[in-house]
């Protein structure tokens, strides 16, 4: 759960890290493949397309880490020609994921990842801990009913 | 696990298609994506082999205004179906919200529906998860082979349960029963959110188009082993 505040702020490191790495787009994606946040431009790209690779790729190499006896890989990095991905583990199974293309390199995209991923870590934890101890969302109406189904 | 964007107004869903190998989990998602006219979808992704067998996942996103104030979007997932492929399977299951389990009616499918099963429930268990608390409904596909096991039958097999999971028969490739099977899971995973409970989602309402399996009068006098 994200409340508003905590995706302002979420979004407000993201644009920091941009900035100093002049990467092209950073979001923060649950391992679930769901996007929590971003920041940056992709063009016409997919979000929902590219969080769910995302983090099926992660996954997968979480997988080969722990058959390599590693408690899992912190980055994993993919280079394109003219495009690049970082993935960076964050707590609270989520993950940042950045693209970033020839105006910078992957030495300083890592640097700013690493510095952004403890700020994220905290703000995660503290929506974790007011996750916690709120309620659950309850919402009036009858959206459960025939005409509210999937056409 | 259901993730509530409160700044975007939006609430992210996550349904897996699961079921034992060429039972009709990719081709549900290739019929949902040519049937849904209404929802807002996203492109089809198939992650497959050269031969079009699932690899890692099928993946289609849609967007509805069914709740309220929010925008849900529901990301459907398919497993690879081949035993081989368990690891990328409990992968996929991670953060899983509620389960289409897909049935192949064929008669010489049986036992592998039964291993799919029981396979299912250890990756839960891997993802610290169980069928009692992630909703799931049954699609019993392929009604329309000459051979297909009786309803009764794949009732006792597989919904033979305290808690009687919703069922559908189907037929994916020309959509029969698809939809049906999409809003049931969705009503379930949607209904948690409801102020006011609702009968519909313990038993679906009833359309003309309905293919919904009724509950059974009685048990069958079936001698194989279930998985419930």
């Amino acid at each position: 759960m994200l409340t508003a505040e905590d995706q302002m702020a979420i979004e407000q490191r993201l644009a920091d890290f941009l900035a100093k790495s002049e990467a092209q787009w950073s979001a923060l994606v649950d391992k679930g493949g769901n996007l929590f946040a971003q920041c940056g431009d992709t063009g016409t790209l997919d979000l929902s397309i590219l969080s769910a690779l995302a983090a099926g790729s992660f996954a997968a190499t979480h997988e080969l880490a722990k058959r390599l006896g590693e408690s899992e890989f912190s980055a994993l990095y993919h280079e394109g020609h003219g495009q690049h991905i970082l993935m960076s583990a964050l707590h609270h199974e989520c993950l940042l994921v950045t693209i970033f293309g020839e105006k910078t390199n992957i030495g300083l995209v890592r640097f700013y990842a690493q510095q952004v991923t403890i700020t994220l870590n905290e703000l995660l934890q503290q929506a974790r801990e007011k996750e916690a101890i709120s309620g659950p969302l309850l919402l009036d109406g009858d959206f459960l009913n025939d005409q509210a189904a999937i056409t | 696990m259901a993730f509530i964007n409160y700044s975007s107004r939006e609430i992210q869903l996550k349904i897996v298609y699961y079921g034992a190998a060429l039972c009709g989990k990719t081709t549900n998602l290739v019929t949902l994506h040519k049937q849904i006219t209404h929802a807002q979808k996203g492109e089809l992704v198939s992650l497959a082999t050269d031969a079009d067998r699932t690899l890692f996942f099928d993946f289609l996103s849609l967007n509805t205004k069914t709740l309220p104030g929010f925008t849900t979007r529901f990301q459907l997932y398919t497993v690879p179906g081949q035993a081989i492929y368990n690891t990328t399977r409990q992968l996929v299951l991670k953060g899983v919200d509620g389960i289409v389990f897909v049935v192949d009616s064929h008669w010489e499918k049986m036992a592998d529906n039964v291993e799919s099963f029981a396979n299912l429930q250890e990756n839960l268990i891997e993802n610290h998860l169980s069928l009692v608390q992630i909703p799931y409904v049954l699609q019993y596909n392929k009604r329309d082979i000459p051979n297909a096991a009786p309803i009764n039958y794949l009732e006792f097999t597989f919904n033979n349960r305290a808690n009687r999971a919703l069922a559908f028969e189907g037929v994916a490739s020309t959509g029969v029963g698809v939809l049906e099977t999409l809003n049931a899971a969705a009503r379930l995973l949607l209904a948690k959110y409801s102020k006011t409970p609702n009968a519909n989602v313990t038993g679906m309402a009833q359309t003309n188009k309905s293919v919904a399996v009724p509950p059974p009068e009685e048990k069958p006098q079936v001698q194989a082993g279930n998985v419930a």
